[in-house]
């Protein structure tokens, strides 16, 4: 990865929404114990629905390809979940405006404006059994790393660890808190989300370093 | 996890617009459906008064859509099911109640009303719509400690700030005015739920807890949230005794104040049963020296088939209990 373009944005986010719908079910049982049930259902619809409109764009920038996402996110999945995940994608926008191709820099960038954009819209710190607790680490990993492929794999392994540390918490935001210690030993949907985008993306760059090696 | 309803729908992803499509045509004289997918009042309240908005998630029919009409809301932005609709569609929905005397939008506490809410009115600040506002209501004692009064959820209690803001807001009312009254008549509400039974995603179809036969919950959100725990289930009677003095302790409710009494149903309770809750309740108001000023008992707020209701007390004034009087005429709430 040298530099990423418009077609390699628009294939991570086909391969985001390929791999949350690969898992809707497990979000649905993840959600299920924790919530009412849907998450999978609500986040694949709607990142299926990210994917459709950012193909419909005319030769975006890849700033319209993140905006487009979140408006589609935002307003097609709407609750917590669409304001969080819009959020994410929202507060990356202005990191990326007018570049045409982007550097390892510029996504370090990018996912710190959003990691910050999320904790701020959702008022939520590590710990709090939320999707930050996953992400937080990914981006830190992320920016550790000069290398971008091992950036990537080290983000994909932080956030899933992150995800998997959920299960020990006791949900300090979202609907989830009001089950206190009864939500102990369930991980949380969302924070489980980031780990299988951060999973797909660091996926999509070995397949893409591997076919051109 | 496994249990699953059979409800009467067609495709999932069409319930909200199935629903909505058929409320409408029952109910057209009263609220109808823009393109936007906005439940709006069919004769709009006249021109120079505020506008009352609240976006919400589905599937607690016959909230909010049957609170749109005169006297109550303008408009109800309808999420999904159990959902909050995103920012660009409350912000449609501000625009389409808009009457040029500003647009308050209501929040019923909850993250994703909440967060979109605010998001909402961002996007209005960069459309340069000034006047409006929101105001963040709650009234659920069981989620939170008192003291933390804005962490708590918003419940059936709620019942009481529609009608009298809806009222007020008919009245020649700026929307600091509005805001304040919406803040008044929520810090003079409580409410406390509770659920023999759980209740299924109509998404999914899948039952959204479980809950044991001879179990009930006490604190039961509006979506199956949990809320204080689970305990033996008990008769009527020691079910309201067990949930009226934390209702009272929290105000507090005292002697010589005047309330209005919500009970209600979260789904599939039986009239008969809240009756017999209700003999309770005014039993008890009245040895606590609490005088009843009106009573309602009926589904106002659902969570789907759950088996459960909710208590809420509103301590009234001379002029919330003119604003109570005043005349609504949502399709499922209607006062003459």
């Amino acid at each position: 990865m040298s530099e990423i373009g418009s077609d390699n944005l628009k294939a991570m986010l086909r391969a985001i929404a390929g791999r949350i719908a690969d898992s809707r079910d497990q979000l649905n049982r993840l959600d299920a114990a924790l919530g009412d049930g849907d998450h999978g259902a609500s986040i694949s619809a709607a990142f299926a629905k990210a994917v459709a409109e950012v193909a419909d764009l005319p030769d975006p920038q890849p700033s319209e390809i993140w905006l487009t996402t979140a408006q589609s996110l935002m307003n097609g999945m709407g609750g917590a979940s669409g304001a969080l995940f819009g959020t994410l994608f929202l507060k990356g926008v202005a990191a990326i405006r007018g570049k045409e191709r982007l550097v390892k820099a510029d996504l370090n960038q990018l996912w710190a404006a959003s990691l910050a954009g999320v904790k701020a819209r959702g008022k939520a710190e590590i710990g709090d059994k939320t999707m930050v607790d996953a992400l937080e680490p990914a981006v830190l990993a992320f920016a550790a790393n000069d290398d971008a492929a091992d950036a990537w794999q080290a983000a994909a392994e932080a956030a899933r660890n992150g995800a998997e540390s959920t299960r020990a918490l006791i949900a300090r935001q979202g609907r989830a808190k009001y089950l206190g210690e009864r939500g102990i030993g369930h991980q949380d949907p969302g924070a489980t989300t980031i780990a299988l985008m951060f999973e797909a993306l660091d996926s999509y760059w070995r397949e893409m370093t591997n076919g051109k090696t | 996890m496994s249990a699953r309803v059979h409800k009467l729908i067609n495709q999932p992803e069409n319930i909200l617009s199935d629903m909505l499509d058929g409320f409408c045509a029952a109910y057209g004289d009263i609220a109808r459906l823009t393109d936007e997918g906005l439940v709006i009042r069919t004769t709009p309240k006249d021109p120079g008064k505020v506008a009352l908005v609240i976006g919400c998630g589905s599937g607690h029919e016959p909230a909010m859509i049957g609170w749109v009409g005169p006297g109550l809301f303008d408009v109800n932005i309808a999420g999904e099911i159990f959902t909050a609709p995103g920012p660009e569609r409350i912000l449609q929905g501000i625009k389409a109640a808009d009457r040029g005397a500003g647009v308050l939008v209501c929040v019923s506490h909850h993250a994703g009303d909440l967060l979109n809410a605010e998001m909402a009115l961002e996007l209005c600040e960069l459309e340069g719509l000034s006047n409006v506002d929101m105001v963040l209501l709650y009234d659920d004692i069981s989620s939170a400690p008192k003291g933390r009064e804005p962490e708590r959820r918003g419940t059936a209690g709620l019942f009481f700030v529609w009608k009298m803001l809806g009222a007020f807001c008919e009245g020649d009312n700026d929307l600091a005015a509005a805001k304040a009254l919406a803040e008044k008549v929520r810090d003079s509400t409580r409410s406390l739920a509770m659920s023999l039974s759980s209740c299924a995603s109509p998404v999914t179809g899948q039952v959204m807890f479980e809950m044991p036969e001879d179990e009930m919950e006490i604190g039961m959100g509006l979506h199956g949230e949990m809320g204080m725990g689970r305990q033996k289930a008990l008769g009527a009677r020691e079910t309201i005794d067990l949930m009226l003095p934390p209702i009272l302790e929290d105000l507090p409710f005292q002697a010589g104040d005047e309330v209005l009494v919500l009970l209600n149903n979260s789904g599939s309770m039986t009239l008969m049963e809240l009756f017999i809750l209700y003999k309770r309740v005014a039993e008890k108001l009245a040895d606590a020296g609490i005088s009843v000023y009106k009573s309602w008992i009926g589904p106002y707020a659902t969570t789907q088939e759950m088996a459960g209701f909710a208590l809420s007390l509103c301590r009234v004034d001379d002029q919330l209990k003119a604003l109570w009087d005043a005349p609504a005429n949502g399709a499922y709430m209607k006062q003459l």
